[in-house]
């Protein structure tokens, strides 16, 4: 808009547009499920900006609406944002640039967003002229993202790995958006993917001590090492599928209960129990064991309940470069880390009153 | 027994899918009688998904011979005129908060309503919360002591997304995250204190509905002394509740349905004491405060009384409302220490 663009921005629902309704942008509504809407919401755009995100669903089906509208109707730029994700968690060594293999798990956030890279790189094969931007987790001000550590941290669900010297990928939200408008009119046009990040080389230990002193924690995050960290967060991820797996889940005494509430199940469920209790107690045993397996009992360690999704991250142990980004859009980051990370405190501490006289009042609620 | 207070539940959106409606279908004084709104075929699924078979209509006019009184549920800048086509019909109405979108279109219903001696009911339905007329009682007494400021603050990350989206037009909803969010808590700090010697406010809506807000308040007359301040957000999750504090301590009410009354002690930081009405049943299987709300309504069209809230106090809470936005100052949104211009080649 600053550069006189005319904008059409088009949301989902209202519940999350407050940001840009403040500003008096006449919002629209759009249903990216719906193709003819999507095609008529497209009618005269010249330029598309993707960063629509939702269920698989909308991810797969809504993108695959809004690449074919925009085929129909003879977009000039279509610029789709996907996610570092795409190269699985933890992505290989060699993803510090694009050009590395992705291997997300199968059903993970990164593999859905591998699958919309696949559709806008057959869209441009078609005709459309594409790129494809990766960022990392962003940052600056409103970030999600160190909101959502911030509070980790504070409830002792954020462990670092050993000194935190591991790298931590971030993007500033004006940087990205810098990136954004300089793919509207520069850069490849066959799909190509582009990392767009702070393009420094930041650790988390950096990150942690700013939102130490930000959230004016007393105690410091505790410290865990690679070997535990990663037995840890070995079992998170999609599970592959299984058809004994799913039987089994199906005949589990959690399915049955819920089943029960109806009484003709409740019935079944009854007689049969009756006949396996007929055949004798070790063969009632044998079906318990083998479809709920023996009782599970977790280890108390004291620790805590960590935030393993977030705790997991530093195992990525790779620095995506902006190399590619500099050379074919031309972008340079707009803020260094530090002025983003003074920034997102400067948010934070305003948005949460924490320089107000009535601070102490809202401590309270904390 | 009196017989079902046969009613319309006029606006078939969000609040009436997810808290009128069910409220209604729950209490036994009730009788769906009709679903309005404009879009029909939206009223039409909304009965089918809970299997009842109301009255459809288009307009409330449609349907005054069939009902005993109104919830008006539809988007803030419909409520003035919806309310009057009831009222003017003597057909009492219950209308969800705000009142309307200004104090002028506030009076003209409140106006109407005494001129047709009928009732008009806003739903402000945090009033029949068991915890805050506790803490409203607690006041009273003087139980935490001499109040010295008080902050309430809540705040999510974007959240209720009203079907026609008439809350991202400030024109129409009359306000931005003040009205729909921060209406609730005027209405009880008016409940608790009456209206303020002072009131001002700060926000982020340069253009459009704010979605950040900070309302500041001073009580300096009826012998009391104390100032507050009051939060609001639709961009950032904020711990939602009510901090008193007093010359003796802390009082703090969270913003849960069925949070407890905690009081922390000055003379005392490491502990809190719970404050709860001595044999309180905590129970989550009771009425809604929607079905308390509704149930508080017919009772008092029956017995020819006021309702808990009614126009009048909602009318105060609307020129409290509009007097926050006259003396409204836009806040600066830059957090970045230097302007930079983005980076182009």
């Amino acid at each position: 808009m600053a550069r006189g663009d005319n904008v059409l921005p088009y949301i989902h629902t209202s519940g999350s547009a407050w940001r840009l309704a403040r500003l008096g942008i006449p919002l629209r509504t759009l249903n990216v499920l719906d193709s003819a809407q999507t095609e008529a919401a497209l009618d005269g755009v010249t330029h598309v900006v993707n960063c629509a995100r939702g269920g698989e669903e909308v991810m797969l089906r809504g993108l695959k609406n809004v690449l074919a509208a925009a085929l129909k109707r003879k977009v000039a730029r279509f610029i789709h944002m996907s996610s570092v994700a795409v190269y699985g968690d933890p992505p290989p060594p060699k993803s510090a640039h694009e050009d590395a293999p992705t291997k997300p798990a199968i059903g993970s956030y990164g593999w859905i967003k591998l699958k919309q890279d696949h559709m806008v790189m057959r869209a441009c094969r078609n005709g459309l002229s594409s790129v494809i931007l990766c960022p990392p987790n962003i940052s600056g001000p409103y970030s999600d993202y160190l909101v959502n550590l911030l509070n980790a941290m504070r409830l002792r669900a954020f462990v670092l790995l050993d000194d935190g010297s591991a790298p931590c990928n971030l993007v500033d939200v004006d940087n990205l958006s810098a990136a954004i408008e300089l793919a509207l009119d520069h850069g490849p046009a066959d799909g190509t993917r582009i990392f767009v990040t702070d393009d420094e080389a930041i650790c988390w230990r950096s990150v942690v001590d700013y939102l130490e002193a930000l959230g004016q924690l007393t105690e410091p995050v505790p410290q865990i090492g690679r070997e535990r960290l990663s037995s840890m967060t070995a079992d998170i991820g999609a599970q592959p599928t299984s058809l004994i797996r799913s039987l089994k889940h199906l005949a589990s005494n959690e399915v049955r209960q819920a089943l029960r509430k109806d009484p003709l199940f409740a019935r079944f469920d009854t007689t049969l129990r009756k006949g396996i209790a007929r055949v004798g107690k070790r063969a009632e045993q044998f079906f318990r064991m083998t479809i709920d397996g023996p009782t599970r009992v977790s280890k108390v360690t004291g620790e805590g309940l960590f935030d393993l999704n977030l705790c997991r991250q530093q195992l990525r142990g790779v620095r995506h470069l902006s190399d590619r980004a500099r050379d074919q859009l031309g972008y340079r980051p707009v803020h260094s880390f530090v002025e983003s990370m003074d920034a997102f405190c400067t948010w934070y501490r305003h948005h949460h009153a924490m320089d107000s006289a009535f601070w102490p009042l809202l401590a309270q609620l904390y | 027994m009196s017989p079902p207070f046969r009613l319309a539940l006029v606006g078939a959106g969000l609040i009436t899918q997810q808290s009128h409606l069910p409220a209604a279908l729950a209490s036994p004084m009730v009788e769906v009688s009709a679903i309005v709104d404009p879009v029909t075929e939206r009223a039409v699924e909304l009965a089918r998904g809970y299997g009842i078979r109301p009255r459809i209509a288009a307009r409330v006019e449609d349907v005054v011979m069939e009902i005993d009184g109104a919830i008006i549920a539809t988007p803030n800048h419909t409520h003035r005129a919806i309310a009057l086509a009831c009222l003017e019909r003597r057909i009492p109405t219950l209308i969800e908060k705000p009142l309307a979108r200004s104090y002028s279109e506030g009076i003209d219903i409140v106006r109407t309503a005494d001129a047709n001696d009928t009732v008009v009911a806003v739903g402000y339905c945090l009033r029949f919360q068991d915890n805050v007329i506790h803490f409203k009682t607690l006041l009273d007494q003087g139980f935490f002591g001499e109040i010295k400021r008080f902050v309430h603050e809540f705040g999510t990350a974007g959240g209720w997304a009203p079907l026609s989206a008439y809350n991202l037009d400030r024109k129409n909803a009359g306000g931005g995250v003040l009205v729909v969010t921060g209406s609730h808590f005027l209405d009880r700090m008016l409940y608790f204190w009456g209206y303020p010697d002072h009131a001002s406010l700060e926000d982020d809506g340069p253009n459009g509905p704010e979605a950040n807000c900070t309302a500041r308040f001073e009580y300096s007359s009826k012998g009391a002394s104390f100032v507050g301040l009051a939060r609001y957000s639709k961009t950032v999750r904020l711990p939602g509740g009510m901090v008193v504090e007093t010359d003796r301590g802390f009082a703090v009410l969270t913003e849960d349905d069925n949070a407890e009354i905690v009081f922390r002690p000055h003379s005392n930081p490491a502990i809190e004491q719970i404050v709860r009405r001595r044999f309180q049943r905590m129970t989550n299987n009771g009425p809604s405060v929607f079905q308390l709300q509704l149930e508080d309504f017919i009772r008092a069209v029956r017995d020819r009384r006021r309702p808990v809230v009614d126009g009048r106090q909602a009318l105060e809470s609307l020129r409290l409302i509009d007097q926050l936005y006259a003396n409204r100052r836009l806040v600066a949104m830059n957090y970045y220490q230097r302007e930079k211009a983005l980076a182009r080649p």
